[in-house]
């Protein structure tokens, strides 16, 4: 049993439900966390003080949190009010978009390994490598050219160096899998750790602003960084950067879909054994697919250095985990990614709004990223819970990974 | 994995299918045993050369890094650290022997170790507040268990989010009742003294030690007797390498796998009790003040090949490694400070790739249904 057979399971279950199940289940699974979440709001409301006015009361009883008012404010305020009149496309909701357009690279990132049967939860380190690279290598070329063409020729140019350093540092689990059969999950952690205290090292001595107290590096001059067309220029959002995503998204598609290297890709995630003799080099299939997916990591790292500090500095916000989440909730569709993406970019702009309104801690929203991960872990749970409710009598099918599956499992 | 045709999974199953897993306890690619033995003499004989070169060049950076390998401290310090990630170990090795592969220790570590100080500071009481951390551990283990064993989770992204849920609430609980990340400091466990013994150089460090480090010893041997020599040991193999013959032997393997995952629980509950408990606060900024220690656990096993020993052993290399560090860094000498805090990271990727693949049993990650229903 290995971890790429456990993959292939998990794909095969996937693929298997149909892609109406999956939203189903990927809904249900929201829902539920969300209901969760709730009911641990108030237990957390009773767990703190408050005055008695300030608290709510249901069935009779008085909290301190009002779960209504989390989620009211989490999501509405995430959407810039669109109830309350006067929306505009400069507040809140540019936020919800930046944080939507990094995701969407993280999601792919991950989404990308996964199909071709890897767990990569090293996209976070991939960031961090991919941002210090493009802080670090746009700001010495940003020296030589400058105005328009700086930015026209500077952009895509941080976009590649992120791509390119990312891709490397994804590459090197894709190394240790391929030819020393490390287990992916446990290296790309550990290059976690390794990215955080090797880019903490460089960017408080080598690499650091002398002009700075903190840990970053020497700011981009404006015209390296993401133009913001539209949307005005203090939430550091830039439409360009999501235009980028959606490509990101559409040119993954096509990759997985509708080329040969793709088909390598996917069948060598659902069927190791048969793309194997069919031909397919499945050394360099996992290298390749893990650089790649590294890339799309480094990517989001380069986005997040040159649309929003405009620096790189040391604690870059847990993107790549939540790429993780992105991914499961979206069955690893790289066009699911894109709608599950804009669900965490609601979630996590939504936080900050929870804490403006109300006293709930943020980490909330870091538990709810579990919850669901957890919930669309266990399609079964739901098939089980439908099967009760639709039909209470009919026996489970083999197909739908039904009891039929037994020990001797496929 | 590459599965290369050489070492695809076939081979494997040939192996497991064997009816007595006792005669192959190393039975995975040949490569692999001889690799682990070799990094074992690797690390001895490094340790050696730099004792010896320690002795003849008193002076040098040799001198020094002997002289910190054979300080009284350092083993202290070694075996300190070694507690929480050798009790998460010997619980990864229970779940996963039991044939579910247990990603989520890393977050039982963290909310035992917030649950620990939490108890403790309600209740005045260390002791009951170690309970309360194992408590906590053990209902997010059953939590596992159940969506695992009842709904056939995935059980590597159901382990995640165990961590990622953790990951979430000890901050989040911290947040509520103590407006902050970190809890405040309670009591600490404080260290048993035994006189005389703790005056014997370098080796008195085991006995002048703090109570969970003897507990540890405990943990370990128990849980080599438990495998080694119980029916119950047998029946946990069983389930993880064979589950069809323990099915027809008339156990019921569900309940094998439950009693798997509810012991990692309460294992690593006690190391993260210890952990957070050792230094009377819960720190639960960025990956808390676990960081990776759960995930260093399974590679200690690993390598430490499922057997308690081995895993203590592996422990004891990373927690040595990482008490070395810490001395270093105190004395300034060397690496900057945060290349020195990323060894241990290094040598467990180095170690994961030299030992590569492990031989996991033959049916773990996989879902258990019995005929019958």
């Amino acid at each position: 049993m290995t971890s790429a057979d456990r993959a292939r399971r998990v794909l095969k279950r996937l693929v298997a439900a149909s892609a109406a199940e999956r939203i189903l289940i990927s809904s249900a699974a929201l829902g539920l966390s969300i209901l969760l979440g709730a009911v641990l709001v108030l237990i957390a409301g009773r767990m703190t003080t408050c005055t008695a006015s300030d608290a709510v009361y249901y069935f009779g009883t008085g909290f301190c949190y009002d779960p209504v008012l989390v989620f009211d404010r989490l999501f509405l305020g995430a959407l810039g009010e669109p109830f309350s009149g006067g929306w505009s496309p400069e507040g809140q909701f540019s936020v919800t978009l930046r944080e939507t357009t990094l995701l969407m690279f993280t999601g792919l990132s991950v989404a990308l390994a996964f199909r071709a049967g890897i767990f990569n939860i090293g996209t976070q380190g991939q960031m961090v490598v991919g941002g210090l690279a493009t802080a670090v290598l746009v700001l010495r070329a940003a020296d030589l050219v400058s105005g328009v063409v700086g930015a026209v020729l500077l952009i895509p140019f941080g976009v590649v160096v992120g791509a390119v350093f990312g891709g490397l540092y994804g590459s090197i689990p894709g190394f240790l899998k391929a030819y020393a059969d490390a287990n992916e999950v446990i290296t790309t952690i550990m290059l976690n750790f390794i990215a955080t205290g090797v880019t903490l090292y460089l960017v408080s001595g080598a690499f650091k602003d002398p002009e700075s107290a903190a840990n970053q590096t020497v700011p981009l001059p404006e015209y390296a960084q993401f133009p913001t067309v539209l949307f005005g220029g203090r939430q550091d959002f830039s439409l360009v950067a999501l235009a980028f995503g959606v490509l990101a998204i559409g040119g993954l598609y096509y990759l997985l879909e509708h080329t040969a290297f793709g088909y390598d890709i996917r069948t060598s995630g659902l069927q190791p054994d048969a793309a194997e003799y069919g031909g397919v080099d499945a050394k360099r299939t996992i290298v390749a697919s893990l650089t790649l997916s590294g890339a799309f990591g480094g990517v989001a790292g380069a986005m997040y250095v040159m649309m929003v500090l405009g620096t790189f500095q040391s604690g870059l916000p847990s993107y790549g985990f939540d790429g993780i989440t992105v991914s499961i909730l979206a069955g690893n569709n790289p066009i699911g990614v894109g709608f599950a993406a804009l669900l965490f970019g609601v979630l996590k702009s939504g936080t900050t709004v929870v804490q403006f309104a109300t006293d709930v801690p943020p980490q909330l929203v870091g538990v709810l990223r579990g919850l669901i991960i957890l919930f669309v872990a266990m399609p079964e749970f739901f098939r089980m819970v439908g099967r009760r409710v639709v039909d209470p009598g009919s026996k489970p099918v083999a197909t739908d990974g039904g009891p039929a599956k037994g020990s001797a499992d496929e | 994995m590459s599965d290369a045709p050489a070492e695809a999974p076939g081979t494997d199953a040939e192996a497991g299918s064997d009816p007595d897993p006792d005669s192959t306890p190393n039975a995975g690619p040949l490569g692999s045993r001889s690799n682990r033995e070799l990094i074992a003499w690797a690390a001895i004989g490094t340790l050696a050369a730099l004792l010896l070169g320690g002795a003849a060049f008193p002076n040098t950076i040799l001198g020094v890094l002997a002289d910190v390998i054979t300080d009284k401290d350092t083993l202290s310090a070694a075996l300190r650290l070694s507690v929480p990630i050798a009790f998460a170990a010997l619980g990864g090795i229970f779940s996963e022997k039991s044939g579910v592969i247990n990603i989520g220790l890393e977050g039982l570590l963290i909310i035992s170790a917030f649950t620990a100080i939490y108890v403790t500071d309600v209740t005045g009481g260390i002791w009951i507040g170690f309970g309360g951390g194992v408590v906590a551990s053990t209902l997010l283990a059953l939590l596992f268990a159940v969506v695992t064993i009842e709904f056939r989770a995935d059980q590597i992204i159901a382990g995640l989010a165990v961590w990622l849920i953790a990951l979430g609430l000890a901050p989040f609980a911290s947040q509520v009742i103590y407006n902050g990340p970190n809890t405040p400091t309670v009591g600490t466990t404080g260290s048993i003294y035994v006189p005389v013994l703790a005056e014997i150089p370098f080796f008195g460090a085991l006995f002048s030690a703090s109570p969970s480090v003897y507990m540890l010893f405990v943990a370990v041997a128990a849980s080599w007797y438990v495998f080694e020599r119980t029916a119950f040991g047998r029946w946990i193999r069983a389930s993880g390498e064979n589950p069809k013959a323990l099915d027809t032997a008339g156990v019921n393997v569900s309940r094998v796998r439950y009693v798997g995952i509810l012991v990692s629980g309460v294992l690593a509950g006690m190391g993260g009790s210890a952990l957070s408990l050792d230094l009377g606060q819960f720190t639960g900024n960025g990956p808390t003040m676990v960081n990776g220690k759960g995930f260093i656990a399974i590679v200690a096993y690993l390598f430490g090949n499922y057997n308690p020993i081995g895993a203590f052993l592996a422990t004891m290399l990373f927690a040595g490694l990482d008490a070395i560090q810490t001395v270093l860094q105190l004395q300034g000498i060397g690496l900057p400070r945060q290349l020195i805090r990323i060894i241990p990271f290094v040598v467990v990727i180095v170690v994961l790739a030299l030992v590569g693949r492990t031989r996991l049993p033959e049916a773990a990650g996989d879902h258990y249904e019995s005929g019958e229903e």
